[in-house]
C-alpha cells in the first residue's frame, strides 16, 4: 500500500475521534458557562467567589497543563480517566471558563429595565435570569462563544498529549512510517481549517437565525 | 372632580404608611402616607427629584423602604413574612421606558407573566393575553411584532397590558408617556383613561394636567420628599395652598398646554 | 529513594528564561508582522488584501501544534532545506501565528481611527503615506494596547506547547521532573500556577504602558 492509501484512512479515522470529543465537550462548555457566568452575577458572596476562582484557574492554566493534571495529577490521587474522559473533561473546563467571561459580560450589558420589568411582573431572581436575562444574554454572546468554539475545535488537536487517537496524534505517529512531513501536516491543516471555517459559518448561521427583529444585537 | 369617581367605593385597596427612604447622605422620602381605594384613579404630580419614582418602587418592594408600611388588600407588604413575589403578581407597574422584553414578541410579552409566574395554562394565558391586548387597542396584526419593531406608544400600550392581563389590584404608572414623541402621547393617556373609566384602580406619577383634571380622584403633589398637599385636581392646580404648588403647575401648564 | 519533586522548583522555574524568549520572541515578531499586514489588508491593492487574508486565515485556523510540526520537520528541512534549532523555529512560528492575530488587532485599532483624522491631515497637505505614519498610527498604536495584553496572555499559554518539539521551556521541565520523581500532580500544579502569575504580572506591565501612553478621552471602538 503506497502513502496515501494508508494515511487517508487513518486521518478520518482521527477526524472521527476528534468530532466524538468535541460534539460533547462544545455544549457542555456552553452549558458551563451559562452557569458560571450566571453564577457571578446572580449569585451570593461564596459562589461568586468560587466561580470565580474556577475562571480564573482554568482560564490560567495552559490547556495543556490541565491535560496532564488530570490524566496523571489525579492519577496521583487514584483517580485514572481514559484519554478520552481527560481530553473532554479538559475542553469543558477551559472553554467553559473563557466563554463564562463572554456570557458574564453579556448579562451585565442587558440595561436593568429588564430586570425589574420581570420583578414587578413578580419573577423571582431565578425565574428572572432563565426567562428574562439569559435569553437576551446568551444571543449578545455568541460571537464571543463562536470564536471560543472555533478555538476549541484547533486547540483539541491537543488530546494527543494524553495519547488520544485523534487527527494529530495519528499524524505524528505515521511520519515515523512514512517520512512525509510536508503532505501530513497539510492535510492536518486542511482537516482543521475545513472545520473551523464550516464551524465559522455554522455559527454565523446561528446567529442570524437567533437575532431578534429589529434589534441591533450582535456588537460587532 | 375626577369622572372616575362614581366607581370609586369606600374599600381601601393599597396603604402606605410613613415611608422614607435615604440614598447615602440624601433623603429621598421622609414620611409619606396616603391611601387609594378600589376604583380610584390618583395622580401624584412634583418637581423633578421629589421622590415620585423612588415613591412607587419603595410600594412594591423594587426598592426597599428605610421606614414605613405598605399593605396591599390588608396584606402588609413591607412585613418580611409575606411572600413579596406573590404580591407582586397583584401590582401592576409600568415603567417610563416601557421596559418591554426585548427577546418576546407583543403577545409573549403580556403571555409571560401569565405563564411563568401565575403558572396558567398556555391556551387559557393567551386568551387573556388577547384580551389585555384588545383592551389597550393593540390589534391582531401587531401580536407577533418584536418591542423593536413597535413605536413608542404602541410599546407603551404593549407594556400596559402587560400589567393589565395579571388582573392587578392596582397598576402603578411611572410617567408612562414622559419618553414619547408628543404625537404618541395621546394614544396612551386615552387607554389609561378608558381602563379608569373602566374601574382599574391607578396610582400614576405624569404631568399631564389635562388627564389629572379629567382622570383623577386626587392629586398629590409631592415637594422634597413629602407630600406637601393633596387635593381634588382643581383645587390644587388651580387654587393651591402653597407657593411651591403655584409655580410648578403654572410651569407645567406653560409647557404642556393644559386643558 | 527518589528525590522530592520541590527541590527541583528552581531547575523548574530556570525554564522561565525559555517560556519568556518564546513569548518576546514571538510578540517582537508578531508585531513586525502584523502591524505592515494590517495596514496592507486596510490601504493597500485589492491582490495584497487577497494574499493577506489567505495568511491571516491560515494561520488562525490551523492548530499551534501542526503548524510546530510543519514548519520543524517539513517546510524548513524539506521545503527550504534549512535546519532550524526548535527554539527558532518555536519563535517564528509563534511570530507568524501571532502575526495574523495581531493584524486583526490592529486592523480593528485603525478602524476606529476616526475617517475625519486622516482627512484632515490630507487637507493639512500631508501625504497619504504622511498622514498614516503622523497621524493614524500613534493614535492606532495606543488602541491597539489591550488588544496586545490579551495576545501577549493568549501567547504565554501557547508557549507551552513548544514542549512538544523539546524547547526547555517551563512544561518541558516540569515534565521532566514528573518523570525523575514519579509524582505529577505536585509539579504539574505548580506549573499551572506560575503561569497564572505571569499571566497576571505581565497583564499588570501592559497596563502600566497603556496608562502611560493612552490619550485622555480616546478610546478604541472596535478593540
Ligand atoms: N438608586 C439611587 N441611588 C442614589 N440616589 C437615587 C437613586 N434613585 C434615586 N435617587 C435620588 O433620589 C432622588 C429622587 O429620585 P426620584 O427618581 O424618585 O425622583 P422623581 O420625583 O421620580 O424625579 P423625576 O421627575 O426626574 O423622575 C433624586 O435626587 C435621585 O438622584
Ligand atoms: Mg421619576
Amino acid at each position: 500500500m503506497g502513502f496515501w492509501e494508508e494515511f487517508i484512512p487513518l486521518v478520518l479515522h482521527g477526524a472521527v475521534n476528534t468530532l466524538w470529543v468535541l460534539v460533547i465537550s462544545i455544549p457542555a462548555s456552553v452549558a458551563l458557562a451559562i452557569a458560571l457566568g450566571s453564577a457571578r452575577v446572580y449569585g451570593n458572596a461564596p459562589i461568586k467567589a468560587i466561580a470565580t476562582a474556577f475562571v480564573v484557574t482554568f482560564r490560567g492554566f495552559p490547556l495543556v497543563v490541565t491535560l496532564f493534571l488530570l490524566f496523571f495529577g489525579l492519577a496521583d490521587l487514584g483517580i485514572y480517566l481514559t484519554p478520552y474522559q481527560t481530553a473532554t473533561l479538559a475542553f469543558v473546563l477551559c472553554g467553559g471558563s473563557y466563554m463564562s467571561e463572554y456570557v458574564r459580560g453579556a448579562i451585565r450589558s442587558i440595561d436593568i429595565g429588564q430586570s425589574l420589568a420581570a420583578r414587578a411582573l413578580g419573577m423571582t431572581k431565578f425565574q428572572e435570569l432563565i426567562y428574562i436575562i439569559l435569553p437576551q444574554a446568551i444571543r449578545r454572546a455568541l460571537p464571543g462563544l463562536s470564536n471560543e468554539i472555533i478555538y476549541q475545535i484547533k486547540y483539541s488537536s491537543l488530546a494527543f498529549v494524553v495519547g488520544y487517537e485523534e487527527i494529530f496524534a495519528v499524524s505524528k505517529t505515521f511520519i515515523s512510517r512514512y517520512f512525509m512531513p510536508l503532505q501530513v501536516f497539510m492535510v492536518d491543516a486542511a482537516l482543521y481549517l475545513a472545520m473551523t471555517t464550516a464551524a465559522a459559518y455554522g455559527l454565523r448561521a446561528l446567529e442570524y437565525k437567533l437575532r431578534i427583529p429589529g434589534l441591533e444585537m450582535s456588537i460587532r | 372632580m375626577g369622572r372616575g369617581s362614581e366607581m370609586v367605593g369606600d374599600e381601601i385597596v393599597l396603604r402606605v404608611e410613613n415611608i422614607h427612604k435615604r440614598y447615602k447622605d440624601q433623603e429621598v422620602l421622609k414620611g409619606v402616607t396616603f391611601e387609594v381605594r378600589r376604583g380610584e384613579t390618583k395622580v401624584i404630580a412634583g418637581p423633578s427629584g421629589a421622590g415620585k419614582s423612588t415613591l412607587l418602587r419603595c410600594i412594591n418592594l423594587l426598592t426597599k423602604p428605610d421606614k414605613g408600611r405598605v399593605w396591599l388588600e390588608g396584606v402588609e407588604l413591607t412585613d418580611p413574612e409575606t411572600n413579596i413575589n406573590k404580591m407582586r403578581q397583584k401590582i401592576g407597574f409600568v415603567f417610563q421606558e416601557f421596559n418591554l422584553f426585548h427577546h418576546l414578541t407583543a403577545l409573549e410579552n403580556v403571555m409571560i407573566g401569565l405563564t411563568k409566574v401565575k403558572k396558567l395554562p398556555k391556551d387559557v394565558a393567551r386568551k387573556k393575553a388577547e384580551e389585555a391586548l384588545l383592551t389597550v387597542h393593540i390589534t391582531e396584526d401587531l401580536w407577533h411584532k418584536y418591542p423593536a419593531q413597535l413605536s413608542g406608544g404602541q410599546k407603551q400600550r404593549v407594556a400596559i397590558a402587560r400589567a393589565l392581563a395579571m388582573d392587578p389590584v392596582i397598576i402603578l404608572y411611572d410617567e408612562p408617556t414622559s419618553a414619547l414623541d408628543p404625537q404618541l402621547v395621546g394614544e396612551v393617556l386615552r387607554v389609561m383613561e378608558e381602563l379608569a373609566r373602566k374601574g382599574v384602580t391607578g396610582l400614576v406619577v405624569t404631568h399631564e394636567i389635562g388627564f389629572a383634571l379629567e382622570v383623577a380622584d386626587e392629586i398629590l403633589f409631592m415637594y422634597g420628599g413629602r407630600i406637601l398637599e393633596r387635593g381634588p385636581p382643581r383645587e390644587v392646580v388651580f387654587s393651591p395652598k402653597h407657593e411651591v404648588t403655584r409655580k410648578f403647575f403654572e410651569n407645567i401648564t406653560k409647557l404642556y398646554g393644559g386643558k | 529513594m527518589d528525590p522530592v519533586w520541590w527541590e527541583y522548583i528552581p531547575y523548574i522555574l530556570q525554564g522561565a528564561i525559555w517560556t519568556f524568549t518564546l513569548v518576546g520572541g514571538g510578540l517582537a515578531l508578531g508585531f513586525a508582522i502584523g502591524v505592515p499586514v494590517a495596514m496592507g489588508q486596510k490601504y493597500g491593492p485589492t491582490w495584497l488584501k487577497a494574499v493577506l487574508d489567505a495568511y491571516v486565515w491560515f494561520f488562525r485556523g490551523t492548530p499551534l501544534v501542526v503548524l510546530l510540526f510543519l514548519f520543524y520537520w517539513g517546510v524548513f528541512p524539506v521545503l527550504l532545506g534549512i535546519k532550524l534549532d526548535a527554539l527558532t523555529t518555536s519563535i517564528i512560528v509563534l511570530g507568524l501565528r501571532s502575526g495574523a492575530y495581531q493584524s486583526q488587532i490592529f486592523r480593528g485599532a485603525l478602524n476606529s481611527v476616526d475617517e475625519g483624522q486622516m482627512l484632515a491631515a490630507r487637507a493639512l497637505g500631508m501625504t497619504k503615506w504622511q498622514a498614516i505614519t503622523n497621524i493614524i498610527l500613534p493614535q492606532a498604536l495606543r488602541i491597539a494596547i489591550p488588544g496586545w495584553t490579551n495576545e501577549y496572555a493568549i501567547i504565554l499559554k501557547d508557549s507551552a506547547i513548544c514542549f512538544t518539539l523539546g524547547v526547555i521551556e517551563i512544561l518541558t521541565r516540569t515534565r521532566y521532573v514528573v518523570i525523575s520523581t514519579g509524582e505529577a500532580l505536585g509539579p504539574f500544579l505548580f506549573a499551572g500556577i506560575l503561569y497564572i502569575i505571569f499571566t497576571y504580572g505581565g497583564t499588570k506591565v501592559f497596563n502600566i504602558i497603556y496608562e502611560k501612553y493612552h490619550i485622555p478621552g480616546l478610546v478604541g471602538k472596535g478593540v
